[in-house]
C-alpha cells in the first residue's frame, strides 16, 4: 500500500503491431483513440470505473475495467492508480480486493482518509465512466501455489484489502487451510466486507473471523475490544506457534504484530502503509535508495540533493544548478522533499524532481 | 542605446528587484492547476486536429491534381486545397514546435504528472533531437543568456550580431547566409550541439563526432521518411503535391521560428555580457541580465500562441519553467516592476523588432566597434567613516 511508481507494463507485441509500430506515435494514437474511448491506448494500461458500491461507513468499493494492456495480477498484490484531480495526476497504490475474475473486472476498496486528496476524491466524486491510469501489479503478500497448514491474517483498517483478496481466493478454492482472520477497526460501522466475511465463516468451519474494536465496546459474537496485544491474541487465536501469519495495516500496527509474533510463529510476513510524515526534520542524515543503480547511501537533510549526491562521488546529470534548466530532474517514487528556495514540502511521488534545488526530508527512492 | 535607457542599480536595489520577481513567481506558482492543464490539452488538441485537416487537404489536392492533369473543369480546386493544406500544416508544425514542444521540453507542465508531456522525454516534430535541445537551449542558453563564449545562440557560430563578436571577412557574406539559415533553420538547430567547428579545428576526433551524430542522424532520417516518403507514398501516383506541401510547410515553420527566436535576443537594445559577470552572480543580477538580453513582441493573443509565448521572451527568461500560458498576465506586473527600478522593458511590434534584427545582421557584417556600456550594477558604496 505504499506509494510507489513502477514503469507501465509492456506485453510482447504481435506481428502486426511490430510491423506498424515504427509508424505510430503513441501519444498521437492515444489522442485519437481517446476521442472514441478514453480507455483505448497504444500501450498504456488504463482502467474505466464501471460501478461503485458502499463498502462501509467512509469506504467505497470501485469496480474497474482494465484495457488490454493490463498484464494481470495475483491476489494480495496492489496496483498504482493514476487519478487526475484539478489537472494533476496523483498516484496512489490500492490493493485489489477480488481475486482475478472471469469478467476481468478489478475491485479496489478505498477508505476516505481525512485530508487525503485522492481517497476523498474517489470516495466522494469519482463517477462511473471515469478513466484512470493503471500501473503494473506489484507486491508479494501472496499465497503459495498450494497453501497448507494453519494461517493467521491480521488486518487493521484498510489493511483488510489485500487479505480480503487472499481470503476470497482461499474460499474459492474451498478453504483448503485452517484460517483465522483478525480484523481491527475503530468502530463496527467502519468494518468492510463484514457480511461476506460472516457468511464465509458460517459456510467454512475451518475459517474463523475475529473482530477487534479499538473505539467501541464488543457486542456481537466474535468481537473483542482493544488493540492488538498478547492478551488479545491469546484470548482469540488457538495454537499460535504453528501459524503462517500475514499482517497488513498502518506502520504502528504492523510493528506491534511483528514484535509479538515474529520468530514465535512458523512464518511472518507483513506490509505497512507509509503515510506522509507528520514531524518534519531538516537536520541529521537520511537514506536514499537509487533504484536504477541499486545503490543506497546516506545524505544530509537540508542540503541540495545534487550537491549531496556529488559529495558521495556520484555524477548525476546537471546544468544550471539553480532550478531552471530541468537537466537534473529525475523521478521520485517515494519520500518527502523540501524545495530549498521556497521551503515548500512535497510528499507526492513525482516524475520530475529537480535535484539541485531540493533536499531530502525523509528516506527517498530516486530513479537514478 | 540601451545604456541610457536603464538606471544602474545599487547592489541593495538589485537584491530587492530579484526578491520582487521571485515573489511574483511564488504567487503565480501557487495558482497553477486545472486551468493550465486545460490550456495545454487544448493546444495538443489544436495541433492534432490542424495536422489531420492539413494532411487531408493535401491528399485532396493530390487527387485534384490528377484531375487537373486529366483536364477536368473543376480541378482548379487543386490550388486552394494545396495552399490551405500547406499553410495549415505549417501552422500545425509551428504550434507543435513552439507552444507545445518548446514549452513542454522546458518541463513547464511536469507538475501535471502526465508522462506524454514530460519535459525529459517529449520528442518534437522537427529534425533536431529534443535531447540536444535540452542541453543547448534549456541549460546553456537559459543559464548563460547572451554571455559571449557560453551562449551558443549568439549568432549560432555563423552570424555576427553584436559588435563585441570579433569581425572576420567571412561575415561579409552573412546577409546572404542569414537568409539560407532562416530557410533551413531546423537543420541549424539540429547540428548546433554537434559543434562541427570543434571537429573542423581538430579539437574533436571523427569518432567522437560520429558518436554524437548517431542519434541526430536517426532523428533526421525519421523526419525525412515521414514527410518526404511515407505521407507522399500514401497519395500514390499523385505524390508530388503532398511532398511539395510538406516541404513548403517545413520551410514556413523554419522561417517563422527563426524570426521569432531572433527577435528574442538580437534587437537593437539587446545586450551581451562578458564571462566575468556571472562570477558569484546574485539572483537579482541574473534577472537583470535576462531582462537586458531579451526582447518581447507585441501583438496579442494570436502572436502569443503562434510564437509559443516567446512574444513574452522576457517573462520566459525570468520563469522558463512556469507554464507559458501565464506569461501574458505576469507581464503586467513584470513591466511595472521594471519601470519602478528604471529598467527598459524591451517590446515592440514584430516588424519593428525584426527590422532591428535585420539591421544588426547587415550592419555587423562589416567591422563595427562596441560602445562603452554603463555597468549593470553600481559599485558597493564606500563605507562611510564612522563618526568618532
Amino acid at each position: 500500500m505504499n506509494a510507489r511508481v513502477l514503469p507501465a507494463s509492456r506485453r510482447p507485441a504481435g506481428a502486426l503491431r511490430r510491423l506498424i509500430s515504427p509508424l505510430v506515435a503513441a501519444d498521437v494514437f492515444d489522442f485519437w483513440a481517446g476521442r472514441l474511448n478514453r480507455n483505448w491506448t497504444w500501450d498504456r494500461p488504463r482502467a474505466r470505473l464501471v460501478a461503485r458500491e458502499a463498502a462501509a461507513r467512509g469506504a467505497v468499493t470501485l469496480w474497474l475495467r482494465p484495457n488490454r494492456h493490463w498484464a494481470g495480477f495475483r491476489p494480495g498484490q496492489h496496483v498504482n492508480l493514476g487519478v487526475e484531480i484539478g489537472g494533476v495526476r496523483h498516484t496512489r497504490s490500492y490493493s485489489l480486493t477480488e481475486p482475478p475474475r472471469a469478467d476481468g473486472l478489478l475491485a479496489i476498496t478505498v477508505k476516505a482518509i481525512e485530508a487525503g486528496r485522492v481517497s476523498q476524491y474517489l470516495f466522494g466524486q469519482a463517477r462511473a465512466g471515469e478513466v484512470f491510469e493503471l500501473g503494473e501489479a506489484f507486491g508479494d503478500l501472496c499465497l503459495p501455489a498450494r497453501p497448507e497448514g494453519a494461517w493467521l491474517f491480521l488486518a487493521a483498517g484498510s489493511g483488510i484489502t489485500p487479505l480480503m483478496a487472499l481470503t476470497r481466493q482461499l474460499a474459492a478454492e474451498g478453504m483448503p487451510v485452517d484460517l483465522d482472520l483478525a480484523y481491527w477497526a475503530r468502530t463496527r460501522e467502519e468494518l468492510c466486507f463484514l457480511g461476506e466475511l460472516r457468511a464465509l465463516a458460517a459456510r467454512h468451519p475451518c475459517f474463523r473471523l475475529h473482530v477487534g474494536l479499538t473505539g467501541e465496546a464488543a457486542r456481537d459474537a466474535g468481537e473483542r475490544a482493544g488493540r492488538i496485544d498478547a492478551d488479545w491474541l491469546d484470548a482469540r487465536i488457538p495454537a499460535l506457534a504453528g501459524r503462517r501469519v500475514m499482517a497488513c495495516g498502518p506502520g504502528g500496527f504492523v510493528d506491534t504484530a511483528r514484535q509479538l509474533l515474529d520468530g514465535r510463529v512458523a512464518d511472518f510476513r507483513a506490509e505497512a502503509f507509509s503515510p506522509a510524515p507528520r514531524a518534519v526534520e531538516d537536520s541529521g542524515e537520511v537514506e536514499i535508495h537509487l533504484t536504477r543503480s541499486g545503490r543506497r547511501l546516506h545524505v544530509p537533510r537540508g542540503q541540495s540533493l545534487l550537491v549531496a549526491l556529488e559529495d558521495a562521488g556520484l555524477k548525476p546529470a546537471s546544468g544550471c544548478r539553480m532550478g531552471i534548466c530541468n537537466t537534473c530532474a529525475c523521478g521520485k517514487a517515494a519520500g518527502s522533499t523540501r524545495h530549498l528556495p521556497s521551503g515548500a514540502l512535497a510528499h507526492e511521488p513525482t516524475q520530475a524532481l529537480k535535484l539541485c534545488v531540493n533536499s531530502a526530508v525523509t528516506e527517498l527512492e530516486l530513479d537514478l | 542605446m540601451s545604456a541610457s535607457r536603464n538606471r544602474a542599480l545599487t547592489p541593495a536595489e538589485l537584491d530587492r528587484f530579484g526578491e520582487e520577481l521571485d515573489a511574483l513567481r511564488a504567487r503565480t506558482l501557487a495558482t497553477i492547476g486545472e486551468r493550465d492543464a486545460r490550456y495545454i490539452r487544448r493546444i495538443i488538441a489544436a495541433v492534432r486536429y490542424t495536422e489531420v485537416a492539413a494532411r487531408t487537404l493535401l491528399f485532396a489536392s493530390a487527387l485534384l491534381g490528377g484531375l487537373l492533369v486529366a483536364g477536368q473543369a473543376w480541378a482548379w480546386l487543386f490550388w486552394p486545397a494545396w495552399i490551405l493544406g500547406t499553410l495549415l500544416l505549417g501552422g500545425a508544425k509551428i504550434l507543435e514546435n513552439m507552444e507545445l514542444g518548446h514549452n513542454v521540453i522546458h518541463g513547464q507542465y511536469d507538475w501535471m504528472g502526465d508522462p506524454q508531456i514530460n519535459g525529459r522525454s517529449y520528442e518534437w516534430d522537427i529534425v533536431a533531437t529534443s535531447e540536444n535541445w535540452r542541453h543547448t537551449h534549456n541549460f546553456r542558453h537559459h543559464t548563460y543568456t547572451n554571455i559571449r563564449g557560453l551562449d551558443d545562440d549568439i549568432g549560432y557560430g555563423l552570424l555576427r550580431i553584436f559588435p563585441e563578436q570579433k569581425w572576420k571577412p567571412f561575415y561579409l557574406l552573412q546577409p546572404v547566409i542569414a537568409i539560407f539559415f532562416a530557410l533551413y533553420f531546423q537543420w541549424g538547430v539540429a547540428i548546433q550541439n554537434l559543434k562541427l567547428g570543434r571537429w573542423w579545428h581538430g579539437k574533436m576526433t571523427g569518432a567522437q563526432l560520429r558518436h554524437k551524430a548517431r542519434p541526430v542522424l536517426r532523428k533526421m532520417t525519421r523526419q525525412l521518411l515521414k514527410d518526404y516518403l511515407v505521407f507522399p507514398l500514401l497519395a500514390g501516383p499523385f505524390f508530388l503535391p503532398v511532398l511539395l506541401g510538406n516541404l513548403v510547410a517545413n520551410g514556413i515553420r523554419n522561417v517563422w521560428t527563426y524570426v521569432i527566436i531572433f527577435c528574442g535576443h538580437f534587437t537593437a537594445d539587446a545586450e551581451t555580457f562578458p564571462k566575468e559577470c556571472i562570477k558569484n552572480e546574485s539572483r537579482g543580477h541574473w534577472y537583470l541580465r535576462q531582462l537586458r538580453g531579451s526582447s518581447n513582441i507585441g501583438g496579442g493573443k494570436w502572436m502569443d500562441v503562434m510564437s509559443g509565448n516567446l512574444s513574452h521572451q522576457i517573462e520566459h527568461h525570468f520563469y522558463p519553467d512556469l507554464p507559458a500560458n501565464r506569461y501574458a498576465e505576469m507581464a503586467v506586473e513584470v513591466r511595472e516592476i521594471c519601470a519602478r527600478y528604471g529598467q527598459h522593458y524591451n517590446t515592440g511590434s514584430l516588424p519593428r523588432q525584426f527590422g532591428q534584427v535585420a539591421w544588426r545582421i547587415l550592419r555587423h557584417a562589416f567591422p563595427s566597434r562596441a560602445r562603452i556600456k554603463a555597468p549593470l550594477v553600481l559599485p558597493e558604496p564606500e563605507p562611510t567613516p564612522e563618526a568618532a
